[in-house]
């Protein structure tokens, strides 16, 4: 019983970080779930992928570049509105 | 009662929120000039959609939610145009990342880091996910865009991108593993 657990309970890496992905969306079974955190209670490498993907999935939403746009852009699309203003 | 008459100032929302508008564009799509072109047509989409804006939505939130539409059109056509682009053979690079039992190969294992909450962490850590995301290869890169710099859920990007859901599920894990180490290397260099 107990190695029938291990064959199909237990999760790889591989498969707990797949399964992350779809936890995210809300796009795992109660069985996935109970996998899932099963096997990041027992990996501490799987328990940091997690921990940082998250920290990089909330911190990416705020990604911005730095600079400005062009001159001539900015130009362009004052005039553009200037155009359709009245 | 009195109707309320909403002034609106298409010049001011330029200049206040013109460069924001701009600077959230350029990382998504990657090139100056489309991301200008996007800035544009989003004011002329607000111009022609000025009789429709009710002032529900700040000024902001409302450009914002255009720029989006933009930008994911702009996903759309660039899939049709490179529908050639075939699926990298993924299943054969997961091999560098675990070993046969599935485990994390020995060079790949995430190290302890993390970012604090502070401003300066968080712009630090915004910064090496910009420059990491321009590493994915196209395919890759497009699903991460979409999935975590524009926040779509994997429905919606399978039927932007024209990918089935089993594709989508591989290329994401792919580029959340990548992202990852990328991130990783350039976080403790630092």
């Amino acid at each position: 019983m107990k190695r029938f657990m291990m064959k199909y309970l237990m999760l790889n890496c591989k498969e707990a970080t797949i399964l992350m992905a779809k936890k995210e969306e809300g796009k795992l079974s109660i069985l996935g779930k109970m996998q899932l955190s099963m096997h990041t209670s027992m990996c501490s490498f799987c328990k940091k992928f997690e921990q940082q993907t998250k920290q990089i999935s909330k911190e990416s939403k705020h990604v911005h570049a730095e600079e400005s746009m062009s001159a001539v852009a900015n130009d362009r699309i004052i005039k553009m509105i200037d155009e359709h203003s009245f | 009662m009195e109707k309320q008459v909403i002034k609106a100032d298409p010049k001011k929302w330029f200049a206040l929120y013109g460069t924001l508008l701009y600077q959230h564009a350029l990382p998504r799509v990657n090139d100056v000039e489309i991301a200008e072109d996007l800035v544009q047509e989003t004011f002329l989409s607000a111009l022609k959609g000025l009789d429709g804006y009710k002032g529900e939505a700040s000024e902001k939130n409302w450009l914002f939610t255009i720029l989006k539409n933009k930008i994911v059109d702009f996903y759309r056509k660039k899939a049709t145009e490179q529908s050639f682009m075939s699926m990298p053979d993924l299943r054969a690079a997961e091999n560098d990342w675990f070993d046969k039992e599935g485990n994390w190969a020995e060079n790949r294992m995430p190290k302890d880091w993390h970012a604090s909450d502070n401003p300066t962490e968080r712009k630090e850590i915004q910064k090496i996910i910009n420059s990491c995301k321009d590493h994915l290869k196209a395919l890759q890169q497009h699903v991460f865009t979409l999935k975590y710099l524009e926040d779509l859920e994997s429905e919606e990007i399978c039927k932007v991108l024209n990918i089935s859901p089993s594709n989508y599920w591989v290329l994401i894990h792919r580029a959340r593993l990548q992202m990852r180490d990328c991130v990783e290397h350039y976080w403790l260099k630092n």
